[in-house]
């Protein structure tokens, strides 16, 4: 097990560096400068000067400088004054990408975790009512507004919540960032597809785990439906659970990009989105590093906890015993 | 179990921490506006930049925020030599950095190079090309890093000692001296009656030197002069504005309050100024309507349409007594502020306002001989560009279409908005006239199928109308010129909607026949408009190139006299607006701003919108509230 982390570990950076090289030449495509503004352009020669000061001239030399800025090379070689530095924006060139990450990475971080703590409680416990009591109206209850929660889309949750919470019944303040009133709606909101997801993997999980053979022996030999589900079906019908908590996790945390706008939340998914629009290159590639560690990472996490939860499976042969 | 109720705890914990800032108490005025992109004063571009700008940094001018005539700043006299080309500015004595040292004309002429240098890449550079020398020096420099380049110079020596020559090939070559630190001596290249206007722009405002000095950084391999990010922080940043900067978070907010080393601490109103970028529009009113905005800067909700109606109804029936109180001499919010309440029964409100630009919204018609696939333009004849524009009835889409009741224009400087400028009439909406244009032209419909041909018997090409996607209204009133033009002119029409930078580069390389544009003034003087038809101006997307025009043009920037120079410009653009026609322009730019004019004062009405934001204050009885 040690050897298999170790060895994914040491893949990161590869794969890290194989999206942000893939990333650059996308963003290279999109045409016009990240310092041109919307209806107007400055005079040719200006122009030129723009794209010089930040190689914007040459992809080649733009790149071979990144990687030597970011990576630490160019601080050893002594061409930079620090390592790992991800540079200006090129569209809020008072800031450095690392500036920007630092203060928009928790903020995104903390609203991405909430919502997946949100999403497990009421998840589980809406997978659980109805996985004990399949097809019974508790189950159609809570599975149909699983169902609403999976197709309602942020902006309009997001919305609704705002108009009444906030704007008319003034709960909790409209918009921005600064107090734990903050965070909660834009954490609610953000939870919910998650949360109706869980409840759904949960509740099929569980009804099929109820009708497996050694569950039967357990309800056989005395123990209540929910003794036997508590013991023997819920670990097994959380796996799915589990499996999906990686993803989720990491899609909670960078993808809240909706619910960031709709709240003005100063988070990494908003700073991205106007990044790929404004084409402003340093930020996105740093923005991407960032999500490309987290992806990485988490989804080591994940098949970790995996093997811990089910020891069939045996991470670092790739086959699987039966036992 | 447990892990579950450790992680809450730990995002407990975590959230508190993030979430929780020390907390200011709520300034006197809080508005919303799109992000602050930079205060680098010699970098800024964007509207709001400026904005801020003009409350934190002093020019030699400033201009006055009702009449938008210049004033003095920190220059408190200036003069102008008879050939109208050197003008020597005085500077005030008791203007002041935050820091409490002196503002000195030295910190005035590297604050310009700084503009001059290609280095500093900035969008406004060329505003200084009138200086003497000046695009030269450009010139100069861009190629002399060209060519360090080119030999494949990457020491720090090289790179210091073209530096040092730079600045003195500089003092050498552009026309900007100070005698002394008090006098600032400009000399242009030719006679520039608005240069006092440009010297209250924004990015030709002063930098406190030694704070920019501690950030610069020469990069050996460019040998270009940069800066480290983090001079213009709040603590670091010198000012010498009216208000001073106090806080600033990226996307978070920026805090502004009252300079107390400012020059006039009497003209400044506003304690305290806070700025939220709220770019959700939707979420922006919410904040408002909720109490946590006193003013929407720039109010973009798809259904603003209907607020601002609300607002003209309730006007519409309060109108005789506006009037009488405007004839008594109020001020526009005195006035409003002064009517009976709206009637939210009836559907009104107060506080939406409609103002006025100093921009024109037009459609481009391309001039050039050939489309980019190689085929015959037929927008290349003015006869076609002034049909189009004849058939469009700008009314019906500002009233129907738009529904926020612009200005309609024929011109395409905003009438009015330039004093002692005279606006020609332009073309006015005429489908008769419109069809006779179309047939001197060729195109008639000859087999009576509802559309044009020529006498060859081709049919009119689809008209290719670009434009840019992700505002609602480009697209209802791209919809409803191609209506117009089917309808009154017979020809057929297609819409093409791209994404903004995919359509710029569209119009750049003028692949299309008919497209979305628009453009807003920088100075108070025609030439910010007009220039961008002159043959070979950057920002020339139609290829127009007519040399009566480039030649009134020249012949203004020779004139020294006011009114000969502004009625050679009137020429210039009836040329444009009523002959040749490569600019269609539909109606002058409105914003909407959203604010209760009975609690905030102090915001102009003039179309430059250029908001003085130290005169904002708050009014009644109505006391400032803590924020939680």
């Amino acid at each position: 097990m040690t050897t298999l982390v170790v060895r994914r570990l040491l893949q990161v950076p590869l794969v890290v560096a194989s999206v942000l090289v893939i990333t650059f030449a996308l963003i290279w495509l999109i045409p016009g400068n990240p310092m041109e503004q919307e209806g107007r352009r400055p005079p040719p020669e200006i122009e030129r000067a723009m794209a010089a000061q930040y190689q914007l001239d040459s992809p080649a030399a733009f790149l071979g400088a990144y990687a030597a800025r970011v990576s630490g090379v160019g601080w050893v070689l002594g061409w930079n004054d620090r390592p790992f530095d991800l540079g200006p924006s090129m569209r809020h060139p008072d800031w450095t990408v690392n500036e920007i990450i630092a203060a928009g990475f928790p903020v995104s971080a903390t609203i991405g975790l909430g919502a997946i703590l949100i999403a497990l409680v009421i998840g589980t416990l809406a997978g659980l009512v109805g996985g004990l009591r399949p097809g019974s109206w508790a189950d159609g209850a809570t599975q149909s507004v699983a169902l609403v929660g999976i197709s309602l889309p942020s902006f309009v949750v997001g919305s609704l919540a705002l108009v009444l919470v906030c704007a008319k019944w003034r709960l909790l303040p409209v918009a921005g960032w600064g107090s734990p009133s903050h965070a909660i709606l834009p954490m609610i909101v953000l939870s919910l597809p998650f949360a109706a997801y869980i409840s759904r993997l949960l509740r099929f999980g569980l009804a099929e785990q109820m009708t497996t053979d050694h569950l039967r022996t357990a309800r056989a030999k005395g123990l209540s439906r929910s003794q036997a589900a508590w013991r023997h079906a819920l670990k097994n019908a959380l796996l799915p659970v589990l499996s999906y908590i990686g993803p989720a996790t990491a899609a909670a945390m960078t993808g809240s990009f909706v619910v960031e706008k709709v709240f003005a939340v100063p988070g990494l998914g908003r700073h991205f989105v106007e990044g790929v629009l404004g084409k402003d290159i340093t930020l996105v590639m740093g923005i991407v590093l960032v999500y490309a560690t987290m992806l990485v990472v988490l989804n080591l996490v994940v098949d970790v906890l995996y093997a811990w939860v089910d020891p069939r499976i045996d991470l670092a042969g790739g086959a699987t015993t039966t036992g | 179990m447990r892990w579950f109720a450790l992680a809450a705890l730990l995002v407990g914990v975590a959230l508190a921490i993030v979430t929780c800032e020390r907390s200011a108490p709520r300034a006197e005025v809080t508005f919303s506006s799109a992000d602050v992109f930079t205060l680098d004063a010699q970098r800024m571009s964007y509207m709001q930049d400026l904005r801020v700008a003009r409350a934190i940094l002093e020019g030699l001018c400033t201009v006055d925020p009702d009449t938008n005539e210049p004033r003095p700043g920190v220059a408190s006299s200036w003069e102008v030599a008879p050939d109208g080309r050197t003008w020597t500015f005085h500077l005030r004595d008791d203007a002041r950095w935050t820091t409490g040292e002196p503002v000195t004309s030295d910190d005035f002429r590297q604050s310009w190079r700084r503009l001059l240098l290609p280095d500093t890449a900035a969008d406004y550079s060329a505003l200084l090309f009138g200086i003497r020398g000046a695009e030269e020096f450009f010139a100069w420099r861009t190629n002399a890093l060209a060519a360090r380049s080119a030999q494949g110079q990457t020491d720090w020596e090289s790179a210091r000692a073209l530096w040092d020559e730079s600045l003195d090939r500089f003092d050498s070559l552009v026309g900007l001296r100070a005698p002394d630190p008090k006098t600032l001596v400009v000399e242009l290249e030719a006679p520039t009656p608005y240069w006092a206007d440009l010297c209250a722009f924004p990015t030709l405002s002063p930098i406190h030197q030694p704070t920019l000095k501690r950030f610069e950084r020469l990069d050996p391999v460019s040998g270009r002069m940069g800066y480290e990010p983090g001079w213009t922080k709040p603590g670091t940043l010198v000012t010498n504005g009216p208000l001073r900067l106090v806080s600033w978070q990226y996307k978070r907010g920026m805090r502004l309050e009252r300079n107390p080393t400012y020059h006039t601490p009497h003209a400044v109103e506003c304690e305290s100024v806070s700025i939220l970028p709220i770019e959700d529009a939707n979420t922006a009113v919410l904040a408002y309507e909720s109490g946590a905005l006193d003013w929407v800067s720039d109010l973009t909700a798809d259904f603003r349409a209907d607020l601002a109606a609300a607002a003209r109804k309730w006007l519409d029936r309060h109108r005789v007594a506006y009037d009488a109180l405007i004839a008594r001499g109020l001020g526009v919010d005195a006035a409003l502020a002064a009517l009976p309440a709206p009637e939210p029964s009836l559907g009104e409100r107060n506080d939406v306002h409609a103002l006025s630009a100093f921009g024109t919204d037009f459609w481009s018609f391309n001039c050039r001989p050939n489309l980019s696939d190689g085929s015959v333009n037929p927008f290349a004849d003015k006869r076609v560009r002034r049909a189009f524009a004849l058939a469009v009835d700008k009314v019906a889409l500002t009233t129907q279409v738009t529904r926020l009741s612009e200005p309609v224009a024929t011109t395409l400087v905003p009438r009015g908005s330039i004093p002692g400028y005279e606006s020609p009439t332009g073309l006015t909406h005429d489908v008769e006239r419109a069809r006779r244009e179309l047939a001197s032209a060729g195109w008639i419909d000859r087999d009576k199928d509802g559309l044009v041909e020529n006498e060859l018997g081709e049919p009119f090409p689809v008209v290719d109308m670009l434009y840019m996607t992700g505002n609602p209204r480009v697209k209802n009133i791209a919809i409803a010129l191609a209506a117009m033009w089917r309808d009154a002119l017979g020809v057929p029409c297609e819409l093409r909607g791209k994404d903004g930078k995919f359509a710029k580069e569209d119009l750049r390389q003028g692949n299309f026949m008919v497209a979305r544009g628009g453009w807003y003034g920088d100075y108070a003087d025609p030439t910010t408009f007009l220039d961008l038809s002159k043959t070979g101006n950057g920002n020339n997307d139609r290829a127009f190139s007519n040399q009566e025009f480039d030649s009134l043009l020249d012949q203004a920037a020779a004139e020294l006299d006011p009114s000969a120079r502004m009625a050679l410009l009137t020429r210039a653009e009836r040329l444009l607006v009523e002959d040749e026609m490569p600019i269609l322009p539909l109606c002058q730019y409105v914003t909407l701003y959203m604010y209760d004019p009975s609690k905030i004062h102090g915001l102009s009405r003039h179309p430059r919108l250029s908001q003085p934001l130290w005169r904002l204050h708050r009014v009644g009885a109505d006391p400032v509230e803590s924020s939680p």
